[in-house]
This record gives structure tokens, C-alpha cells and sequence, in this order.
């Protein structure tokens, strides 16, 4: 039996169908993840067009010719009591049902289904289901500008688009100037006072948004949970690090701001635009890591986490260990390279005696002050410091997953 | 110190002589003379000169000038204590006839950018680094580009007769009032440098003037030359004054987590850098400037900033605070004009929350063409005429030196310019007189 078929004659079928149209919609999916979505369940190119017949997606067509507008075919036919059209089109092989996509007694546009060859045709309730959830999303987007504009960013961080084009197309369509990368900064508010919490959540909101302000294009702001994640353009290196040393710096301009809680988050790494979604996940996991190891007022960039990002997924790919040791050792590796020295050796071996000096000192027939000097350009190359419990554990994950990698 | 101390010190001294001294937009010191008899009157602000023949002053219905003496800078010239003709100085601010602030001067305009930036500077310092080179005499008592010294950095030797000097040079200023951080040899045979303690931003800048003025005076006691022209000879390293800038300590305590420096520091040096190939024109103002902001000894050619490089133009200095270096600017400047320009361009950056990326490590001068890009650093300019060009297409600059200074430096630099360009320097005639 073909998935439409079993849409169409099992009860439970057509809740699991309600359910993953339901379930696409609330994750911000948009029109072109429901039209996935009804191209897979009906086995058939699904194509949906405008109230005004622009064409807003299609999905599923592969080879098969699709008209670009059903307009035609819609107008020249009759619609059946339930509001589902039957279309032709003579000597084009295209034969389809379409159903109109209603907002109450306003009509937002057109969903057309063309089965494929040996597809069932989908029964009309789950064509008008369909049609009432897609209903939901041109709403939104016909919404006004605003809700246009946050349509896309929730379509563009639920990886709706494949293309870098078709991403900067639509959000062209929509005002929106796509940067061509961004840095991703979460921000939480704890322990505000249920009474007050709307009140104090606006201002952290300012607050963050005017120290984040930046030169390079609009800052979008995203309400996730509790909090918010403030997608920072991002199109050079430079920018990445001015967003980064803001964002560090929001909580104290909380404390000057007499804000009166604790601000904690984090910051993700710089992403193209079309993994915009990678950026945003880092800074939130970022927070998480800030707030349970941590503490204290802070935010935190990814970067500067280590290993414990890694170790919240609940652990990491071969390729991902590989790429955050390689990540962790890059900057003494090249400093070692261009400088003809032993950073690298000498931190391995650090660890390896049990962070004696005068061991390390003897293992590598050097004078103990070469140690701490070499200890000191490892602090400062890497970035890490070799006093901090957290800092040490990074550095010895990556010397580990280094010696587990090296040929 | 009241008119009436300076009225009694001059006596009980036996100063002689008074001189007026001021600056033109060039940063050339002048002074007018005055006679001890005449000096409560000057205190008064009473004395007049022709501003007309002045570089940069050249407004001829304000041709009369006024010197208002800015009485906290009165000071005895020591070498001159003894001599039977004992002179003393005053520095002053120039005013119209009709006592109004003269928009020309160049000591008003520092006051003016530092009045500008008092909701952000609020209780800045600044201090100096000074470079300089003491040369031989010709028998005739002119200035060679020879040196019998062959020192390098920090080194002692007390038969050099530069030696002796910058150590005069040191008690001198100190004789002067001034807070002399130290003293020692610089990197060049016959270079030396002169540091001073951070002052008031306004004293800072008298004390450049006041540490050429010195300097010379002493240099020439012991049949030297002092000279404070950037870039005298190719082959040894050019003569930079670093100048450092502290900011008042933030009242705020700082969050957890958040960097070492205070945001107030990041945005000064984003300020600097953002501002950088506009300041140049003002901070290296001659054609000379230019050869000496070259990839080598350690200058800076990039709008850069970092910790510990030596060529970065703008340094942080351990331990890290609010401390600020700035690296580009050399001896030749009007020190009024350049701490004027480093200001504005710092209150900019601190009001506009400007942020400079993050330091660089290493040299600047390996950075590649893609990391330059990824990092928006600029390169400073390479020469007066292009460093003019800067200057002509910023804002806050311009509007740091006023109108009439822009002006009148502006055309000042430019006629500078077209006579180096049009002049026939000994290197084409030794590249090209034979080959072609």
C-alpha cells in the first residue's frame, strides 16, 4: 500500500500524517519543509503558489515536468464540493488535484499535488490537513514584514535551505541584506523574580543589543527560552572578535546598568550564513557549559571552552576529536614550524612527568628556566593558561587525542 | 604659581630675561625676549607680536597677536644660571587682539580636544618615549650625520661624549620641572632616548617642546648636534616618539569572566586604529616621516594592535591595564597638534564603542595580503601626499585641528610636498647619471 493509500485509509496513518505537519510547522520549517514533507507522504511533485500565483515552492518533482503556475489549469476548472480542484492539461503529462489554502474567509494561495505514476491519489481530507497547516506559514509570512523577516531566520536555522543562493534569494525577497557570515551570542538572565521577569528581560535585551551593536549589518534577536540568541553579523575574522569581546563584556555592562542578576552565556563560532543553525547551537551550548562549570556573571565563547562542549553532546565523532585537537595545537604548531622549536614536545612532556619542571627540564637536557620559559610562550601562543584546572584539561585532551591520531 | 611667586622666583634669581615661547603650526618653537621689567606686564598678558609673519598664522587683519603666559609653566633655564644673563621661559597660548582664543594656535587646540573629550578622558595622562640622535660637529660648528659613538641599545660608555649629554640632558629637564622617567642609548650609534613620566596631556605636550629645546641647548655645550628628524641616516634606525596614553581606572568593578582590559581601553585603541592613516599626517609630518615607517627597526607600517609586538602602532604594556602606547608618531611632529588628533581619535573610538579585533602576536610585518583582509588592517600611509590624502577624508580628525589649523597645515604640508617632489635627490643623480 502506498503511504497516500494508508493516509487515506487508516485513522491512525492520517494522525501520524497530522502530526509530522504539525511537528515541521512549530520547528519554524516554513513552506518548503511541508511540501518535503507531502511530496515524501503522497509519493507526488507538490507545488504551492501564492494568493497573488507566485510560486513559493515545489517539491518532489525530480524529472517530471511541473507547470511553473496552476493558475490556468485552476481557472478553467470547476471545484468540487470540498474545495478540490481537479487539473489537466492537455497533452502535458501533469494531471493533479489542488486545493485552495485558506486564512478564515481569505484565500492565501493554492496547493497543487501531481502523483507520480503509480501513487494513489491523496484523499481529500489530508490534501485540506495539508492545506490548513501550509495555511499557517503564509499567514505568517503574509503577516507583515516583521513576521516575514523572523520566518526566514527560523526557516534558515531549521535548515530548511541546501543552497547559499536560495537562502540569500529569499531573504532578499523578504528586505533582509544576508551577511555573508555570522557569530551566534546566547544570552540568559537567572534568578528573576517571576513578577518582574517581562520587565527585566526587555532590558537585558537592550542592554546586550547596545553593547553588540555593530557596524556590519542588523543584529537579529531570536527569543529562545528563557532567553535570547543574538544572530551578529559577521563577514570578516575581525568582526567574529569584535562580536566575541562584546559579547564577553555584556555582563558588566549589566552590573553598570544596575541590571540586578546574574547575565550568563555564550558564543558561538563564526558560520556562514546557511549554517547559521551551527553557530547558534555552539553559543547555547556555550551558555550551558558557562552556567554549570563556570559560574558567576559571564559569557563565554566556545573557543574558550575546550573539550567541554564536546563532552555535553555526549561525545564526539573520530573526525570531530581529530578536529578539535588539531584546533587546540594548531597555534603551537605553527609557532614550532616557523620557529624551528619544541613548544608542542615540550608540553607533552610537561604532562607526561607529572608537571615537574626540573623533570621536564632533564628529559629534555635544557636548563629549568628554558621550561618555564617555553611554559610561558605555550600560555601565551595557545591561548591557554597551564595554572587553570579547565585550561589543562583541553590541552591534555588534545595532546591525547594528538598521540592517539599521530602515525 | 601665582604671578606674584613667579614675580619673586624671577627675582630672587636674578632672571634677566624672559622668553615668551610659543609654537607655529609647523611645531617650530619661537619665543619673543622680554626684559625683566617687562615681565609683569606679560604676566598680565599685556605683550603683543606680529602674527603675521608667522607659518600658519598668516591672517592679516589678526596680524597683532597676544601671548597669554601659561604661569605653571614658568621655568629658569639652568644652563644659563651663572652666566650673568639669567634667562627663564614662559610658554603661552596666542590670543586675538581683543583677547578672544586664537583658533590658529596650536597649544589652544590641544586645550580645545582635550575640553572636547572630557565626558570620556576625563583624567587621562599621557606620557612620552623620545628618540633623537646627537651627531658631531664640522669644525665650523655645523651638523654632520657622523658619530664617534658606536652603542647600541642600553649600552655604557662614559668616554662618549653623547653619554655625557643625554645624561645632562636628563638632569636638565628634571632641573625644568619635568619628570624624567630614564635615560639611555638607543639602537642607532649616536641615538638616544628621553622618557617621561605621565602628566597632565597638555604638560605632556609642552614637554616635548621643552625636551627638543633642552636638548639642543646641551648637545651644542659639548660640540654635539641634537637632532629630533625622523629618519637621518638609512642605514640605522629612525627616531620615533612613543606616546602613552592612561586612562582613568574604570569605577566599575569588572564582571566575571570578562577580558583583562577594561572596555574603555579596547575602545581607545579601536579609536587609534580606525583613526590611524588620517592621524599620520599630523603625528609624521614630514617627507622624512615616511622613511622612517618602513618594514624595519621595529616601526609600525600597519593599523595594528598587540601586547608585545615591537612594530605593532598600538602596544598594551604589561601589566596589562590602562595603559596605552602609541608607536607611530616621531619627533618632528607639533606635539600640540599630534596629542590633539591621538585624542580625538581616542574619545571617537571610546564614545562609538569602536573595538579593534583581537591583538596580533608576532610581527606585523609577516602578516600576508589575506590575513590583512580577514582582519581589516590598513596600511599606514607611505608618504606626506598620501597621508594628507587621509586626513583630507576624516571627519573627526579634521575636526580635531579646527578649520583654520587644518588649513593652514594642510597647504604648509602640501607646498612641503611639491618642493621634495620637485627637487633632484642625490640618489637619482648616483641611479640614473650614468645609465642613462
Amino acid at each position: 500500500m502506498t503511504p497516500a493509500a494508508k493516509i487515506a485509509s487508516s485513522g491512525e496513518a492520517l494522525i501520524q500524517f497530522a502530526e509530522g505537519l504539525a511537528r515541521i510547522a512549530s520547528s519554524g520549517g516554513g513552506a518548503k519543509a511541508l511540501a518535503t514533507h507531502l511530496a515524501s507522504a503522497f509519493d507526488a511533485a507538490v507545488l504551492i503558489e501564492d494568493g497573488d500565483w507566485r510560486h513559493v515552492t515545489l517539491a518532489g518533482a525530480g524529472s517530471r515536468p511541473v507547470p511553473p503556475s496552476c493558475r490556468e489549469s485552476i481557472a478553467n476548472a470547476a471545484p468540487d464540493t470540498d474545495g478540490v480542484v481537479r487539473l489537466s492539461s492537455p497533452g502535458e503529462a501533469c494531471d493533479g488535484i489542488a486545493v485552495r489554502i485558506r486564512g478564515g474567509e481569505a484565500s492565501l494561495g493554492w496547493l497543487s499535488v501531481f502523483p507520480n505514476a503509480d501513487a494513489t491519489e491523496p484523499a481529500n481530507g489530508a490534501l485540506r490537513l495539508a492545506a490548513a497547516t501550509i495555511a499557517v506559514e503564509l499567514s505568517r509570512d503574509a503577516g507583515g514584514g516583521k513576521s516575514r523577516r523572523k520566518s526566514f531566520w527560523d526557516r534558515l536555522l531549521s535548515r530548511t535551505y541546501d543552497d547559499p543562493i536560495e537562502a540569500k534569494d529569499d531573504a532578499s525577497s523578504r528586505g533582509i541584506a544576508l551577511a555573508t557570515g555570522y557569530v551566534a551570542v546566547a544570552i540568559e538572565a537567572e534568578g528573576l523574580d517571576e513578577s518582574s521577569a517581562a520587565t527585566k528581560l526587555a532590558d537585558l535585551r537592550r542592554i546586550a543589543l547596545e553593547t553588540l551593536r555593530s557596524g556590519s549589518g542588523e543584529i537579529v534577536v531570536l527569543e529562545r527560552g528563557g532567553g535570547f540568541v543574538f544572530l551578529c553579523p559577521a563577514p570578516l575574522e575581525i568582526d567574529a572578535q569584535n562580536v566575541r569581546t562584546a559579547a564577553t563584556l555584556i555582563p558588566r555592562a549589566a552590573t553598570k546598568a544596575h541590571f540586578g542578576a546574574k547575565v550568563v552565556g555564550g558564543v558561538g563560532r563564526a558560520a556562514e550564513a546557511i549554517s547559521a543553525y551551527r553557530t547558534v547551537d555552539e553559543a547555547r551550548e556555550s551558555m550551558f557549559v558557562t552556567r554549570r562549570l563556570f559560574g558567576g556573571s559571564r559569557v563565554m565563547p566556545y573557543d574558550d571552552l575546550g573539550i567541554y562542549p564536546l563532552l555535553l553532546r555526549g561525545g564526539a565523532s573520530a573526525e570531530e576529536l581529530r578536529a578539535f585537537g588539531k584546533r587546540i595545537l594548531a597555534p603551537l604548531r605553527a609557532y614550532d614550524e616557523k620557529h624551528q622549536t619544541e613548544l608542542v614536545r615540550t608540553l607533552g612532556l610537561y604532562f607526561q612527568v607529572g608537571q615537574n619542571v626540573k623533570t621536564a627540564a632533564a628529559e629534555l637536557s635544557v636548563h629549568r628556566h628554558t621550561v618555564f620559559y617555553r611554559l610561558r610562550q605555550i600560555a601565551e601562543i595557545s591561548g591557554h593558561d597551564l595554572d587553570s584546572a579547565h585550561d589543562q584539561l583541553t590541552l591534555r585532551t588534545a595532546m591525547a587525542i594528538d598521540a592517539l591520531n599521530s602515525h | 604659581m601665582t604671578k606674584r611667586d613667579i614675580l619673586r622666583v624671577a627675582k630672587e634669581r636674578e632672571v634677566r630675561l624672559i622668553r615668551l615661547s610659543f609654537v607655529d603650526i609647523l611645531g617650530i618653537s619661537k619665543n619673543v625676549t622680554i626684559p625683566f621689567s617687562e615681565l609683569e606686564r606679560a604676566l598680565e598678558g599685556k605683550v603683543t607680536f606680529d602674527g603675521g609673519s608667522i607659518d600658519g598664522f598668516v591672517r592679516g587683519e589678526e596680524a597683532d597677536m597676544m601671548l597669554l603666559p601659561d604661569l605653571a609653566t614658568f621655568s629658569v633655564y639652568p644652563w644659563t644660571i651663572g652666566s650673568g644673563a639669567v634667562e627663564a621661559r614662559l610658554i603661552c597660548d596666542i590670543a586675538t587682539p581683543d583677547g578672544e582664543a586664537f583658533e590658529g594656535c596650536p597649544r589652544t587646540t590641544l586645550r580645545r580636544a582635550i575640553e572636547d573629550a572630557r565626558d570620556v578622558l576625563a583624567g587621562a595622562r599621557a606620557g612620552l618615549e623620545v628618540e633623537f640622535y646627537l651627531f658631531e660637529l664640522t669644525a665650523d660648528g655645523l651638523p654632520t650625520t657622523t658619530t664617534s659613538d658606536v652603542g647600541s641599545y642600553f649600552d655604557i660608555d662614559e668616554s662618549d661624549r653623547g653619554e655625557a649629554a643625554r645624561i645632562e640632558i636628563a638632569t636638565t629637564l628634571e632641573a625644568m620641572g619635568l619628570s624624567v622617567a630614564s635615560a639611555h642609548h638607543e639602537h642607532g650609534a649616536g641615538q638616544h632616548e628621553i622618557d617621561l613620566n605621565d602628566a597632565a596631556i597638555l604638560n605632556t605636550a609642552d614637554g616635548l617642546i621643552t625636551t627638543r629645546t633642552v636638548a639642543k641647548h646641551v648637545a651644542a655645550r659639548h660640540r654635539l648636534h641634537a637632532t629630533f628628524m625622523p629618519k637621518p641616516l638609512e642605514t640605522l634606525a629612525g627616531s620615533g616618539v612613543h606616546v602613552y596614553f592612561t586612562l582613568a581606572p574604570a569605577t566599575d568593578a569588572p564582571a566575571d569572566g570578562a577580558g583583562e582590559l577594561a572596555e574603555e581601553t579596547l575602545f581607545a585603541i579601536g579609536g587609534l586604529l580606525e583613526h590611524a592613516p588620517a592621524f599620520t599626517a599630523v603625528c609624521n609630518p614630514t617627507v622624512n616621516s615616511y622613511k622612517r615607517l618602513v618594514a624595519a627597526w621595529d616601526a609600525p607600517i600597519y593599523t595594528v594592535w598587540s601586547y608585545r609586538s615591537a612594530n605593532s602602532l598600538v602596544r598594551v604594556p604589561s601589566p596589562a591595564g590602562q595603559r596605552i602606547e602609541v608607536r607611530s608618531a616621531d619627533p618632528s611632529c607639533n606635539p600640540y597638534l599630534a596629542l590633539a588628533v591621538l585624542v580625538a581619535s581616542i574619545a571617537h573610538g571610546m564614545r562609538s564603542h569602536i573595538l579593534p579585533g583581537d591583538p596580533l602576536m608576532g610581527s606585523t610585518y609577516e602578516l600576508n595580503d589575506r590575513e590583512r583582509e580577514t582582519r581589516r588592517i590598513r596600511m599606514l600611509p607611505k608618504s606626506l601626499r598620501q597621508a594628507l590624502g587621509e586626513l583630507d577624508k576624516d571627519p573627526i580628525v579634521r575636526g580635531a585641528l579646527g578649520d583654520h589649523v587644518y588649513h593652514a597645515f594642510r597647504d604648509a604640508k602640501l607646498a612641503e610636498y611639491e618642493r621634495y617632489r620637485r627637487a633632484v635627490h642625490p640618489w637619482e643623480r648616483e641611479a640614473y647619471l650614468r645609465v642613462y
